[in-house]
């Protein structure tokens, strides 16, 4: 647009950026923390920077893919891999959205993770991180999609068992990988389905194209795994319950990875293949559609009751993303997009803001914060705006991404458009509820004696809590202003920009609309849930002992998060997996696979052994065999040909 | 009567017999060698009576090939009885013994 069109080159460089970081800090800043953490931000700023040019470029193409032609990666018979550049109003937008937000929470990690001793690993994961990231979203072909897709969730573990001495943290880590690793397991499947289907059709638009000639029957296979897949990596029920135990990483990663890009991933993948989707049979959309609905309501119900903030804005990711997956399933392309780009810039900024208040506090247990608002107003006043803009209040930048949503919803699906509102209430009690908990009332202690020491908690002890340092803050500060106005990018041909990724029939979105029942809905539930928030929390009317207790059994069902990680650990990981599956395998590989090794060896061992009583060293033996070999031999030449002697 | 090929054969035939049955049967090494000795023997009558019974080159042009098999046969046969004679002294030597049934160390 102001910018001549970006060279294929310099796109690369993006992707080349943040791992040419990570190898510099593996070989050569290992033990030089300061020079890593500087050097990360040089290479995603340098990032960021040609993420603004491919942006532009792709404004200027009104989001039609760049002509970039994919290269030869290696030929496997008649199977040609080939790697190449998608870069569309889609991706686009997402590498800008990843170096954004990657560059903040870089400059933030810098004051949080201050005299950390794994600040050096720190930054090269994280550059490993953004590296895959970015790789994810501009892949042209499925199999380099799926490749940074493994990537990505191979970062997402190492960062969350940074500290891995702790051993709910290493626990954290196995179980975010593991639990994904299902859904992974239903995107390969999609990815080698159309392999075998297609005889090896690796290019996402090409896909695409093919869809709507492929059988129903394949199609639903294939969007099924796709969703699969993005039900791990998004956190979507049945597989959502890693995301809160993987709040156990540093509060940075929990900013970067999970909230605003890794789990937005699944999303993507969705949104990148929506024409397949679109072209699937009607029961794939409803099945997406009410994964992510369901999934909103039910995280929203769990957010409400945990103590730790964290874990609030963990299963409040959930819920948003359950507002994504939804859209997409309602045919709503531009607005879970759209919500995506706003979340990730709010949540991000919500993050950070709890991890400025651990930083103050040394916990992450809102019953024991409290106050806070006095002593650190610029984490308070942008936690606010972040909260504000998740709950939806216009005009911020959250209101117009859930309208969109909610708008969808309204014309799709009356059950969704409810079930919407209601998470928009939800989601607004329990963001002011760990506002009112955490910044007002009284401070109430801070980190707990036992705890102490425990490596979260970096800086001495303080005898109370204090603004974080610039580092931390600068972020925050920056962070609120998109999470103010981004949404109005609505109305700078934003739907247009996303639509150009896919093909024009496709297309629908005719700029923003302000529906009145949606709004009128969504802002009094907004607006309701705060007033509930403040109510109880606030002014202790009804106080939040008396609520627990009238509720009783249910509020004991929401607070053990449905007895979903005890179905899932106990029942299905024990259960089935280690005692049924696992045992089965075990004895497979004891009885039948080292039974052949063994069997094949004991053989043979014990046909020697019998063998060799033959030689018994009495030579006039072996002759008298030799004698009867000979005749054995002649018998039958003449046997065989009677007239050896006539000729 | 004529003495024909048959005759040469049969006599060759016996000699092998012998020879093999003594190989086999005697537990002294020395008669075990001797009896490889008719048995060599026998090998070079054979060879002997084919060719000078032969017709392959016309009724009165004897081939000589049986023969010079023969003078390589003798050559060999006299190189492996001085070589097996040697052995059988050196085992004596270091046994006491020519006896086969307890020369029998290459054994598992």
């Amino acid at each position: 647009m102001f910018l001549p069109d970006i060279p294929e080159a310099a796109v690369w460089a993006i992707y080349f950026a943040p791992l040419a970081s990570f190898l510099l800090i593996v070989g050569f800043l290992w033990r030089r923390p300061l020079e890593a953490g500087r050097l990360t931000i040089f290479a995603i700023g340098l990032s960021w920077v040609l993420a603004l040019w491919a942006l532009d470029t792709s404004i200027g193409l009104d989001g039609e893919p760049a002509a970039f032609e994919p290269h030869a990666w290696f030929t496997l018979f008649d199977l040609d891999i080939s790697f190449g550049i998608r870069l569309d109003g889609l991706s686009a937008v997402m590498l800008f959205v990843v170096t954004s937000v990657s560059l903040l929470v870089q400059v933030y990690s810098t004051g949080y993770m201050h005299g950390d001793t794994g600040y050096s690993r720190y930054f090269a994961f994280m550059s490993l991180f953004t590296m895959s990231m970015l790789g994810l979203v501009m892949a042209s072909s499925l199999l380099q999609l799926f490749i940074h897709w493994e990537l990505v969730g191979l970062t997402s573990y190492l960062l969350i068992g940074f500290w891995f001495h702790r051993p709910s943290a290493a626990a954290a880590a196995k179980k975010a990988f593991i639990v994904t690793r299902f859904g992974d397991f239903g995107f390969l499947v999609a990815v080698v389905l159309i392999w075998v289907k297609t005889g090896g059709v690796f290019d996402i638009a090409e896909i695409n194209e093919l869809a709507a000639g492929l059988s129903a029957a394949l199609l639903t296979g294939f969007t099924l795994g796709i969703l699969s897949g993005a039900v791990g990596k998004s956190a979507q029920f049945p597989l959502h319950f890693w995301l809160p135990d993987a709040m156990e990483g540093p509060t940075p990663v929990s900013s970067l990875v999970h909230s605003a890009t890794m789990v937005a991933a699944g999303v993507y993948l969705l949104a990148r293949f929506f024409p397949a989707i679109e072209a699937a049979p009607g029961g794939v959309h409803t099945t997406i559609a009410y994964i992510g609905g369901f999934t909103a309501i039910f995280a929203a119900s769990m957010g409400i009751v945990m103590t730790d903030i964290k874990r609030v804005l963990a299963y409040s990711t959930i819920s948003q993303l359950g507002y994504m997956v939804m859209a997409i399933g309602l045919g709503g392309y531009v607005a879970a997009i759209f919500h995506l780009f706003t979340h990730a810039f709010f949540k991000s900024l919500l993050f950070q803001g709890s991890g400025s208040v651990n930083h103050a506090t040394g916990t992450f247990d809102m019953r024991l914060m409290g106050g806070l608002r006095h002593s650190m107003p610029i984490t308070f006043w942008t936690f606010v705006v972040g909260s504000l803009s998740l709950a939806g209040i216009f005009p911020l930048a959250g209101f117009w991404s859930k309208d969109e949503v909610l708008l969808d919803a309204w014309h799709e699906d009356k059950i969704l458009f409810a079930v919407g509102v209601a998470v928009a209430f939800m989601t607004a009690l329990y963001m002011f509820r760990a506002i009112f908990m955490t910044f007002f009332g009284e401070y109430r202690g801070g980190e707990p004696a036992e705890s102490h020491g425990d490596a979260e908690a970096h800086d001495e002890h303080h005898a109370g809590p204090h603004e974080s340092p610039a580092s931390m803050w600068a972020p925050l500060v920056i962070l609120s202003i998109p999470a103010i106005f981004i949404g109005l990018v609505a109305f700078l041909d934003f739907g247009v920009l996303i639509e150009g990724a896919i093909p024009e029939e496709l297309r629908h979105f005719e700029g923003v609309h302000v529906d009145g029942v949606v709004l009128v809905a969504s802002t009094v539930a907004a607006l309701g849930g705060i007033g509930a928030a403040a109510a109880i929390y606030f002014a202790g009317q009804p106080s939040p002992d008396v609520l627990r207790q009238a509720l009783g059994p249910l509020h004991r069902l929401v607070e053990r998060k449905y007895y979903v990680d005890e179905v899932a650990e106990d029942g299905a990981v024990r259960g089935f997996l280690y005692n049924g599956a696992g045992r089965a395998a075990a004895a497979f590989d004891r009885v039948v696979v080292d039974g052949v090794v063994n069997g094949v060896g004991m053989a043979t061992r014990t046909l020697g052994d019998g063998l060799r009583r033959v030689q018994t060293g009495q030579m006039q033996a072996y002759t008298s065999l030799y004698l009867v070999g000979v005749v054995v031999a002649v018998v039958v030449l003449f046997a065989v040909s009677g007239d050896v002697l006539e000729r | 009567m004529s003495v024909e090929l048959g005759h040469y054969l049969a006599v060759s035939g016996i000699v092998f017999g012998i020879g093999v049955a003594v190989a086999l049967s005697k537990r002294n090494a020395i008669a075990v060698l001797m009896g490889v000795e008719l048995m060599l023997n026998a090998v070079n009558l054979t060879l002997l009576s084919f060719s000078r019974f032969s017709t392959a080159f016309g009724p009165d042009d004897e081939p000589l090939t049986g023969h010079v098999f023969v003078v390589f046969v003798l050559t060999v046969a006299a190189a492996e009885a001085a070589v097996a004679l040697a052995m059988a002294v050196l085992v004596y030597r270091r046994r006491e013994t020519v006896d086969l049934d307890r020369i029998n160390l290459l054994r598992w």
